[in-house]
């Protein structure tokens, strides 16, 4: 049959170390532990953020604003803890 | 089996009611699971541990494999440094870990879906975290709300945002474990209430569906352990070695 068995069975079993490999690397756990992540890192920031505010408004009577103002910082806050953990991911 | 999906999440007192003051602290099917979970670790790891024998049988072999598995993680993402903090770390895992695996048993409750449970263990990491830090640091733990390279007309609004994203981490690592495990069983309880409904004659899809939907629940089950226990690490990576 073929010249050099030998050789096309190495070729054969190069391939398939390949593809697990590649197989591996895709399935590998904590790279989707760090895409869970960032979902909940986006919510959580802003939830924090108004329930500060809540309770600023709350102890001084100023019924709209802080609240107003800490949802915008908790949303900054969640993007920058996505940024983040996105940064650490590439590493 | 009763057919709304929620009630699987039902919280029932076993045995007499107990009360603390204004505290309800009877015994529930959840502390029952929770009691279950800690037994069934204590018992293998007593039985894994207790013959050191080179050559490993099954249940040696399950401790000896957790313990490195453990072990790496902290090192890797914790560095050295972290080596004490052993034994939390990891029992924290394995705590999470056979929780949810229970659930997956069917008649079975899932601790880990009740977010009072999931923010405890997460507000313990937060407060034993932030005790290391200043323990570590002294005040210079404040450091880590004040971002090197800001300039100083920015600086207030900065440490606003940094203060508020400390904050979230509880809240995160908490919400994101119990939404897993409640969106799981709630969707694999939906599933199977189709197959009920349907039938024999158009019930097989929904019921290959939550073959497939199992399969998933059990790697989210060991994923979510494996998060929580990675970002503890991570926290504790930060308290540990400020760097900013």
């Amino acid at each position: 049959m073929s010249k050099d068995p030998f050789k096309t069975r190495l070729e054969i079993a190069k391939d398939k170390i390949s593809k697990k490999n590649l197989y591996n690397k895709k399935d590998n756990p904590s790279s989707i532990g760090t895409a869970f992540k960032l979902s909940t890192e986006l919510v959580s920031a802003v939830a924090v953020g108004t329930i500060i505010g809540f309770i600023f408004d709350k102890t001084f009577g100023t019924k709209p604003w802080f609240i107003l103002i800490f949802f915008f910082v908790g949303v900054v806050a969640g993007i920058t803890n996505v940024i983040r953990s996105a940064k650490n991911m590439q590493k | 089996m009763a057919a709304n999906p929620m009630t699987q999440f039902n919280v029932y007192r076993i045995g007499p009611e107990i009360k603390l003051g204004a505290f309800d602290i009877s015994f529930t099917n959840a502390s029952l699971f929770m009691i279950i979970s800690s037994l069934a670790i204590l018992i293998i790891f007593n039985i894994g541990s207790k013959k050191n024998s080179l050559l490993p049988n099954k249940i040696q072999l399950l401790a000896e494999l957790s313990y490195t598995f453990v072990s790496k993680m902290i090192s890797d993402t914790a560095g050295l440094k972290a080596k004490p903090y052993f034994a939390f770390i990891f029992s924290l895992f394995m705590f999470v870990l056979f929780c949810n695996m229970f659930g997956m048993i069917p008649y079975t409750f899932t601790v880990t879906s009740h977010i009072i449970v999931t923010f405890v263990l997460a507000a313990f990491i937060f407060i034993g975290v932030t005790i290391v830090g200043f323990a570590k640091h002294g005040f210079g733990y404040l450091k880590l709300f004040v971002p090197s390279g800001v300039p100083a007309i920015l600086l207030p609004l900065i440490v606003v945002i940094e203060v508020i994203s400390y904050l979230s981490r509880p809240v995160s690592l908490s919400v994101r474990l119990f939404a897993n495990m409640m969106a799981g069983h709630t969707m694999m309880k939906v599933f199977g209430g189709f197959v009920i409904s349907l039938g024999i004659v158009g019930g097989w899809l929904p019921l290959s569906f939550s073959v497939a939907l199992t399969g998933l629940e059990i790697l989210v089950a060991f994923l979510q352990a494996y998060v929580f226990a990675i970002l503890t690490c991570i926290y504790l990576n930060d308290a540990l070695n400020l760097h900013h």
